[in-house]
């Protein structure tokens, strides 16, 4: 099984040639190598490579895998290159920006209303959570096309609070 | 001896106090909001009462509801914790006049050390060092006579204030009346009273407290002090005991820890309490306020003197003696806490609540934690995300941070973001190795700091767990993992260790 991977924003390639426990793989087209690997838990991998032991973590997030090895984050995102791959909306790029909640909380303050023209770094909205407040800013300059919170109102995370075009 | 005591508080805390009660043989009462029915503290307790909503307005901070849980229960004491009703002097008053011992001091020396003024005065009677300010609320001329004559720069602070609320550095004449202005509404905004008082500034201090201990037949001995001049956002993040300052000047224990209890005598001051004071350059040290309750980092005096300030705290309010001579208080080796918050470090420590879906604690010699989390729980975002203090003791200050490193090492919370890897990257910097501290410690970290790298190997590894857990995952639903919405961890990809 071959994976197209994005490890922290660099390209890569990983080919699976046998499976765990006695995993044999490719790194980039590189040399094949030999890891033994163990799941005590799920989600966390033993793994014996070169004679070194490592405990790799996996999480799953909606963008990929966050895999955490001694405190240190890989960011992953695997893909088949088989198969056909919808590109994940991006939030710095072309199109409509969505700005949504980073954590439950309370919506403090509307900084904007639908019409309004804002610049980057701009404040939307300001949302209340565990005592502290945080400003959500406008990724870029452009229109705002909607906002959907209200003040005072209780918002779950990835709730969507307004867009701009 | 009680046999009953209700804890009016929550998390840790809760729980801490909770394990002294239990090992005294005491029946312990929770109390919990809506969003704590599943907590730890609930969990634990021998008997729970529900006491409100979610918000602590209405349910940790409503006394009468704690009152009427305390009598339903039959408890005869009540132990505040830190935070919520612990400094209230209304509420250790009520408590009383209920027929409830008050774990904690009486509440005229709640009054008398309350607000930052009244302390101050209580302070300059008893002859304690204070920083030179006025010690009231000041219109604008009085603060510009003020700076004229101590200089500039100067700090505005909120009378009735505390977390870096309503405060302001002024370094020049010119920001002196934006900043009184700005003061004093966002002191009225946060304590429903503007007045601002002036201080001077005290340039790069430290900040190191003395505990203290008084019964009610009249001792006050203090417990050395404790070094806490780790912050972020005016709040100690990271404690230790002995100070090193003051391990390299034995003689600043002894004067501080008598300039505290000549404080706490003049109060008429029993039970727990801290006196907080800013330490300058020159080793001068200046009395800044008293904490009128158990403080949050409590367990590294407790490790370095093997004592129980829980216990001690029981005895007291029940009426007993202390049960140590000032002269019998010895201090042993080093201790530091490390207090973990689900929180982002590099992103402005924004507060992180979520589900945990992983939790390895660390083990092994010399380890204490005091946490109120387990695997599964979700922290909920109502109150401050602190999930743990963890705390080391080694012999000396170097085998205390090696100890700690390795705790961290072990220590491994899934499905948050945590402060973990960030205190390990403050206990590998040079200057905290040298005990070069100072309250503005984590600002200047951040400017100096490189981000550490992983071995090479971790890539490799990394890539293979992935590829296997990609594997064995059973086709992941897009549709399904979309509705979940975007979790925080959009955030963290910007910002993660390896920025």
């Amino acid at each position: 099984m071959k994976l197209d991977l994005t490890i922290n924003g660099a390209a890569g390639e990983i080919e699976l040639l046998a499976p765990a426990p006695d995993c044999r793989f490719r790194l980039d087209g590189g040399a094949e190598r030999a890891a033994q690997v163990e799941t005590p838990e799920p989600g966390v991998y033993s793994v014996l490579l070169d004679g070194r032991s490592y405990d790799a973590r996996v999480e799953e997030v909606p963008e990929g895998l966050v895999v955490v090895i001694d405190g240190f984050r890989f960011q992953i995102e695997a893909r088949d290159p088989r198969r056909f791959v919808r590109k994940s909306a991006g939030r710095g790029g072309e199109g409509i920006q969505t700005v949504t909640a980073p954590m439950p909380g309370k919506i403090v303050r509307v900084l904007v209303a639908p019409g309004d023209a804002v610049a980057a770094g701009q404040g939307l909205l300001v949302v209340e959570a565990m005592k502290m407040q945080n400003e959500m800013k406008a990724a870029r300059a452009g229109k705002v096309l909607s906002v959907n919170a209200k003040e005072g109102a209780t918002v779950k995370a990835g709730e969507v609070l307004a867009t701009i075009e | 001896m009680f046999r009953k005591v209700l804890i009016a508080n929550r998390g840790e805390i809760a729980v801490r106090v909770m394990r002294t009660l239990r090992e005294m043989g005491i029946a312990s009462v929770a109390v919990y909001s809506d969003a704590d029915r599943a907590s730890l503290h609930v969990r634990m307790a021998d008997e729970a009462e529900h006491v409100g909503p979610s918000p602590s307005g209405e349910s940790y901070l409503r006394a009468d509801r704690i009152l009427d849980a305390a009598k339903k229960h039959g408890a005869e004491a009540i132990h505040p914790g830190y935070g919520f009703l612990s400094e209230n002097a209304d509420f250790a008053a009520a408590c009383e006049s209920a027929g409830l011992v008050f774990i904690g001091p009486p509440a005229a020396a709640i009054r008398a050390m309350g607000s930052k003024t009244a302390a101050r005065r209580t302070a300059v009677a008893a002859g304690a060092p204070v920083v030179p300010g006025t010690g009231h609320g000041v219109t604008l001329e009085q603060a510009r006579d003020f700076a004229r004559l101590h200089g500039y720069p100067i700090l505005l602070k909120a009378v009735a204030g505390g977390g870096g609320k309503g405060m302001r550095r002024v370094d020049r004449d010119c920001e002196l009346e934006g900043a009184l202005r700005d003061a004093s509404s966002e002191a009225e905004r946060s304590f429903r009273n503007s007045e601002v008082y002036v201080e001077k500034l005290i340039a790069r201090p430290r900040h190191i407290e003395i505990q203290l201990f008084g019964d009610r037949h009249g001792n006050v001995v203090h417990l050395g002090e404790r070094e806490c001049s780790i912050q972020r956002r005016h709040q100690k993040v990271m404690e230790e005991c002995p100070s090193p300052l003051v391990a390299r000047h034995p003689e600043m224990r002894q004067a501080m820890g008598e300039a505290a209890v000549r404080a706490a005598r003049a109060a008429g001051y029993y039970n727990a309490g801290t006196v907080e004071f800013l330490v300058d350059q020159d080793r001068k040290f200046y009395f800044l306020e008293m904490n009128t309750r158990l403080q949050v980092e409590h367990p590294v005096t407790e490790l370095v003197t093997g004592l129980d300030l829980v216990r001690v705290q029981i005895e007291v309010a029940a009426g007993g003696r202390l049960p140590f001579t000032q002269e019998q208080v010895a201090w042993s080796g080093a201790a530091i806490e490390c207090r973990i918050y689900a929180e982002d470090p590099y992103n402005n420590f924004l507060p992180f609540p979520g589900k945990l879906t992983r939790l390895n604690r660390p083990l092994g010699p010399g380890i204490r934690l005091d946490g109120c989390v387990y695997p599964g729980w979700t922290v909920p975002m109502e109150y401050d995300p602190l999930l743990a203090k963890l705390a080391v003791w080694a012999g000396t200050r170097e085998q205390a941070t090696e100890r700690m490193i390795r705790a961290l090492r072990e220590y491994d919370v899934g499905g948050i973001r945590t402060n973990l890897g960030f205190f390990r990257q403050i206990l590998e910097d040079a200057e905290f190795r040298a005990a070069n501290l100072h309250t503005g410690f984590i600002d200047e970290f951040f400017q100096r700091r490189s981000a550490p790298q992983p071995p090479e190997e971790f890539t490799a590894v990394a890539a293979l767990a992935a590829a296997l857990h990609t594997r064995s995952a059973a086709p992941r639903n897009a549709a399904e993992a979309a509705s979940e919405g975007p979790h925080p961890w959009l955030e963290a990809g910007r910002s993660g260790l390896l920025r």
